[in-house]
């Protein structure tokens, strides 16, 4: 009884949990190298603190969330003063790179004028057309585009006319020269004290005085006029109007100054208008060390061939160990597809909680791996020969064969094992996922021969002690030696 | 003959062969030391990939004549060191050296204009040689930590000596793999180091079954000292184990090149495969040519 629980247990967990998945279509969450994307490694200087690092990644993280059509994006740190950056199908992969992986320029730049209050661009001037009334002629001053109204090269130290899509319309802005930038910030909150969300933000102590002068002058304006903008980049994050209740002759004194987000649904944006304010600028400047781009259909190829590869390599070895070992053969062949099924299952299931992505050197593994399971059954149904050639009845020496085999394939595992750990922990970007497959399936192959063959090789043993059935070799071949 | 095989009763002397498989292995040693120093000193280079020098690659499928390729060769906004077609594919490589971002982007929209593939179609990476590097330094680093494991859990599990002929061994597995890179130019890839380090794997797990045999083989023979029956009877024991092996672990890894050039595919996994399988026949070879004149010593000193 003991013994069929050691010898189903492998095999039922397999179909069990390969149901699952199939059920559930779970499927192994695939690298980028398999659906093809960009994958980019960005270096900061060697000396950088890990808590900046940390502080990039989680702007990165905001940016390219608000980029919009990239599905999954893998932001992490690699390595002391890395960061793995994988956008995975991804159509306009350059600007999403440029906005993960520029440092940002956050400046504070008056208001002049706005598309808001002239309906069309600040910019553009348009004059009556004497042969064609319908359709005017547009003019617009050096270094902005006839067609939007938008400067083409933002330079913050003179006028420009930028773009805000953050109220759920464009607004063209006309802003004078950056008076502040992300620099004079010392920190920003998001609070909420009644009915309204509040970015709370300071100025450094050296900046406060600038930004009092540069109050005092919006706060003696009406209109478009009192607005400050806040640029990142070259887009107007928020502008915020000066309150009609500050002096012009006084200004916002004492570095700090509240920005009113409204009612209670705005909490999502005070929030990010503070990490920009807080953050805007990334903390740290990266350098691109490695970019790798992949197209879809490589990338399909490449699933395709290490499947195919590994599918057929699973069918030839399979007919190898029947023509070789005949019955046992059998055993193997059956430990082999459960293995397949359990392996497959988990590298879904490690997909799916643990967001494990399979990648090229993990399918390698993964194939490297038949070779090693297979080799565990070798060795037994050698071993087994051995014995019986000793004379020994079948079933004594089916499991002195099995007992003596685990001792070395214990050996030989650990070996690799300890490899792979190696490998594992000391190794960057695609050996750690060949570490890991091989790792795994080395484990999976102790247990499979502790519990699985070991069991099945006496059990399958008790059918028939003639050697044909396990062996291309008469008893008279064995018994002649 | 193939029966005798399986059922290990073939009559090879091993103790014999050692000094001629010595010889072999001192011949063999003789070529690696020339080649590395060839390789050091400059005579033959290595053919080492973008990732360790540093530059850009584009890679597209296209239909393209000879001209096409010279005149690519000859632009004037990149130095192309390098190019690769393929047999089976219409898939070309073009390798250029370190410049500007402008000018790879100008690269990449001419190669675009060129072949009339949009720019999304054609495959860029871009590496600094630093990563290359990085790669290497941590491989040698774990190479060292986990020679060093092996070294040890050998000499505990059966003795120092043993320790060192695994060890010759896996240096021998390594060093043929790096020489056959460097005779036929084969480009050395990120993937060939990884590839190298699971040579070691296999190298070492074939040479401790082996060792483990011996130990078995004596405990048979009721001897505690290694001596010439039990260095014969094992070896021509393990004979078929080790075809057996290799053919198994050999089957997926000729699959995938195979199936690769098939399809015309001759990316990663394939620069994968080959180094693996070089490191597979070597390894069994020397399981048996490495080790048996080296345990040959051994018998002469006990």
């Amino acid at each position: 009884m003991k013994n069929i629980i050691k010898l189903l247990f492998l095999p039922v967990l397999s179909i069990a949990l390969f149901g699952y998945v199939f059920t559930n279509s779970i499927q192994p969450k695939l690298g980028l190298d398999l659906q093809g994307g960009i994958s980019v490694i960005l270096t900061a200087d060697e000396d950088t603190e890990p808590e900046l690092i940390e502080q990039a990644v989680e702007i990165m993280r905001t940016r390219i969330a608000a980029f919009g059509e990239v599905q999954e994006p893998e932001i992490s740190i690699s390595g002391e003063n890395s960061v793995l950056v994988q956008l995975p199908g991804l159509t306009d992969q350059e600007k999403a790179l440029e906005a993960v992986g520029t440092t940002g320029l956050l400046t504070f730049r008056p208001v002049i004028n706005s598309s808001l209050q002239l309906g069309y661009s600040p910019a553009l001037s348009y004059s009556e057309n004497p042969d064609d009334p319908e359709n005017p002629i547009v003019s617009a001053p050096a270094g902005v585009d006839e067609l939007t109204g938008l400067s083409i090269n933002d330079d913050p130290s003179t006028t420009s006319y930028l773009l805000s899509l953050t109220d759920g319309f464009p607004i063209i802005y006309e802003l004078g020269p950056a008076e502040l930038t992300g620099n004079d910030i010392d920190d920003a909150l998001a609070v909420y004290p009644s009915n309204e969300w509040i970015v709370q933000l300071n100025f450094k102590d050296n900046s406060a005085d600038k930004f009092t002068e540069l109050t005092k002058d919006l706060a003696s304006k009406i209109g478009e006029q009192r607005k400050l903008a806040i640029v990142l980049d070259e887009q107007v994050i928020s502008a915020p109007r000066v309150a009609f209740d500050v002096s012009p002759d006084i200004g916002i004194t004492g570095g700090t100054a509240s920005i009113s987000m409204g009612n209670v649904d705005q909490g999502e944006s005070a929030n990010n208008l503070a990490v920009i304010l807080r953050y805007g600028a990334l903390p740290v400047s990266f350098e691109r060390s490695s970019i790798q781009k992949v197209s879809a259909t490589l990338g399909e190829n490449t699933l395709n061939l290490g499947l195919q590869a590994g599918l057929i390599g699973l069918i030839i070895v399979s007919i190898f160990l029947f023509l070789y070992y005949r019955l046992s053969g059998l055993i193997a062949i059956l430990g082999l597809a459960s293995f397949g099924a359990l392996f497959y299952s988990v590298i879904a299931l490690l997909g799916e909680w643990q967001g494990y992505t399979l990648t090229l050197a993990g399918i390698a593994g993964v194939i490297v791996s038949i070779g090693l399971t297979a080799d565990s059954y070798i060795v037994i149904f050698e071993k087994l020969k051995d014995e019986l050639k000793i004379g020994r009845s079948f079933n004594f020496a089916t499991e002195k064969a099995v007992k003596e085999a685990w001792n070395t394939i214990l050996v030989a595992d650990f070996v690799s094992i300890i490899a792979s750990i190696i490998l594992y922990l000391l190794a960057v970007g695609p050996i750690r996922g060949f570490a890991l497959t091989l790792g795994l399936a080395t484990v999976f192959d102790l247990f499979y021969t502790r519990m699985f063959i070991s069991t099945a090789v006496p059990f399958v043993g008790r059918i028939t002690d003639n050697p044909r059935f396990y062996y291309p070799l008469s008893r008279k071949d064995i018994e002649s030696v | 003959m193939f029966k005798k095989l399986f059922l290990g009763t073939t009559e090879i002397d091993f103790k014999l062969l050692g000094n001629k498989f010595y010889k072999i292995f001192i011949v063999e040693a003789i070529i690696f030391s020339a080649i590395i120093i060839a390789s050091l000193t400059g005579i033959l280079s290595m053919n080492l990939s973008v990732d360790f020098t540093g530059g850009t690659t584009y890679q597209l499928d296209t239909i393209y004549t000879d001209e096409d390729i010279s005149e690519v060769l000859n632009n004037n906004i990149l130095e192309v060191s390098r190019y690769q077609t393929f047999e089976n594919s219409n898939n070309i490589i073009f390798r250029a050296v370190e410049s500007s971002q402008e000018n790879e982007t100008q690269f990449l929209n001419y190669l675009s204009n060129k072949f009339d593939v949009i720019t999304n179609e054609i495959e860029f990476q871009r590496v600094g040689p630093t990563f290359g590097q990085d790669i290497t330094e941590k491989g040698i680093r774990a190479l060292v930590i986990f020679l060093s494991l092996i070294a040890l859990l050998i000499s505990i599990r059966y003795e120092y000596r043993y320790a060192a002929i695994a060890l010759i061994a896996l240096l021998h597995d390594l060093l043929l793999t790096f020489s056959i890179y460097v005779l036929i130019g084969l480009e050395i890839t990120p993937s060939t180091v990884i590839a190298l380090l699971t040579i070691l794997g296999y190298s070492l797990y074939d040479t401790v079954i082996l060792f483990d045999k011996l130990k078995d083989s004596q405990k048979t023979f009721k001897i505690s000292n290694l001596n010439k029956d039990v260095l014969n009877k094992t070896f021509n024991e393990v004979l078929m184990r080790s075809i057996n092996t290799s053919l198994t672990s050999a089957i997926p890894i000729v699959s995938i090149i195979v199936i690769g050039n098939y399809l015309g595919i001759e990316g990663n996994l394939a620069d994968f495969a080959i180094p693996l399988l070089i490191g597979i026949v070597s390894g069994t070879y020397s399981s048996i040519f490495v080790t048996v004149p080296f345990l040959s010593k051994i018998i002469k000193t006990n």
